[in-house]
């Protein structure tokens, strides 16, 4: 990878956390009851994004810069397991595992959505 | 001995900034230098103030700005000299100060607030590696609480805070041995009286205060009102109460967190402000002393809700507290001399004490 490639990740990356951080910061304010809305939208947008782009066959340092860079930051792993430990603290199991199996269906669905019409 | 003597409590957001520094750090700095008795920094788990934003540990963005709560105790002078040092520094946020006994030292004899009719609240300033009888003093001293028949009492550890009169600070490196913590307790008169003088045998050299309150509900069960105070007293100064609602974490309403639905349902119908603190052990009602349990992955600590507000508001968040509580939690009401309420082109009440007599 280019160094150009290096300086664009690191840039992209620090916009997608910030993205993140103000996309997550205006759904969650909004929403009452315990299910976490906004990292679950960050997530099935970044699935559904990734697929577009690979449907699209964006590769090299654009995929690297676009989706490593990116989605790897606006995207979340560690929230999404964060926020259902919490849930389970509070008793709220079922919205635990709603938030575990909706979230890994509706990701597949997503990423499968952005592949077919990036693909087109 | 026993002193009249105020606390100082002042709710406010972990990032609130004066200039560079951290408006925490600057408060308990004030409150270190002015040799403040007790002091303890809480941080809340859910919240909201004035501006009816929601601040909660349970989503990671909504988690970098937690309430916070700064409470000092000293003798009443010493608070009165600190409040214009400290009152200038809060742009955003709420200040109160109430009346308490302060009984330090040796305690001998149980000296009460005038009126034993209603029940007392008492709290007890530590530090948590404070040992009694081979076990945390803390443990020890809700154990002695719970025998003595008192209907509750929560353990809060602070981040930051003063125990006998030394500063004892929370370090992300650091065993953090003995920060400050409070534990919260109430009773009927007789009970506090009766537990005083174990408790200062058990601790040695404790700092405790009492206070005049009323014990509405117990394990959800009601056993009094509120009382519906006037809005001002004799010389026109603005009275406040606060209702403070004791349940474990592990409480329900509705099939949900009790707490939870509380903090909801209140920021649903317009209060200006509640406040979620989470203890580290305690009990309520007829429960065995609770904390976490080893590899549950529910929490069992107890949690404490305060709600301040005018008395007539504070009448329609009684109801609502009433409804929720309707299958477990202690609830405590009491009144509050002086609210001071700082928000964007916002300004309530002051700091002067009321004075009412009932």
């Amino acid at each position: 990878m280019s160094s150009g490639a290096w300086v664009g990740l690191a840039l992209v990356g620090g916009v997608g956390a910030v993205a993140r951080f103000l996309i997550d910061g205006a759904i969650s304010p909004r929403r009452e009851g315990p299910f976490p809305l906004g990292t679950f939208v960050i997530n099935i947008a970044g699935a559904f994004t990734l697929g577009l782009l690979t449907g699209a066959s964006v590769t090299g340092a654009w995929l690297f810069i676009l989706g490593t860079g990116f989605l790897g930051s606006f995207t979340t792993f560690s929230t999404w397991i964060f926020e259902t430990d919490r849930l389970a603290e509070d008793g709220e199991e079922g919205v635990a595992g709603a938030n575990l199996g909706i979230s890994v269906v509706a990701g597949l669905a997503a990423a499968g959505a952005g592949w077919a019409i990036g693909a087109l | 001995m026993t002193e009249d003597c105020l606390k100082l409590t002042i709710y406010f957001g972990e990032s609130d900034r004066l200039g560079r520094r951290l408006l925490s750090d600057a408060l308990l700095e004030a409150f270190e230098q002015a040799g403040s008795r007790a002091a303890v920094l809480l941080r809340a788990t859910e919240g909201f103030g004035i501006k009816q934003q929601l601040h909660t540990q349970r989503l990671l963005t909504l988690s970098e700005d937690l309430p916070l709560v700064a409470v000092a105790i000293d003798r009443r002078e010493k608070i009165e000299a600190l409040l214009p040092r400290v009152q200038p520094l809060v742009e955003g946020g709420l200040i109160t100060l109430e009346r308490a006994r302060m009984v330090s030292g040796a305690v001998t004899k149980a000296e009460l607030p005038e009126q034993l009719n209603e029940a007392t609240k008492l709290t007890v300033y530590l530090g948590r590696a404070e040992r009694a009888s081979g076990r945390p003093a803390y443990i020890a001293a809700v154990d002695l609480l719970r025998e003595h028949g008192l209907d509750g009492a929560t353990v809060l550890l602070g981040v930051d805070g003063m125990a006998h009169a030394a500063r004892h600070r929370a370090r992300f490196f650091s065993r953090n041995a003995n920060v400050p913590l409070m534990i919260i307790a109430s009773g009927s008169g007789e009970q506090v009286q009766d537990v005083l003088e174990p408790l200062g045998r058990l601790l040695g050299n404790p700092l405790l205060t009492l206070e005049r309150v009323r014990v509405c509900k117990r394990d959800g069960r009601k056993l009094a009102e509120p009382r519906h105070l006037p809005e001002r007293d004799e010389a026109g100064l603005g009275v406040w109460q606060k209702l403070m609602v004791h349940a474990a974490e592990d409480a329900r309403h509705d099939g949900h967190a009790l707490y939870l639905q509380l903090i909801r349902r209140l920021r649903e119908e317009g209060a200006t402000g509640a406040t979620a603190l989470r203890g580290i052990w305690g009990y309520s009602g007829d429960r065995q002393p609770h904390g976490d349990r080893f590899l549950s992955l529910r929490r069992g600590v107890p949690v404490v809700t305060v709600i301040v507000d005018q008395p007539d508001a504070i009448q329609r968040w009684w109801k609502v507290v009433d409804e929720v509580t309707d299958e477990a939690g202690l609830v405590t009401s009491e009144m509050v001399p002086a609210f001071h309420s700082v928000g964007p082109d916002i300004q309530r009440g002051g700091l002067r004490l009321a004075r009412l007599r009932f």
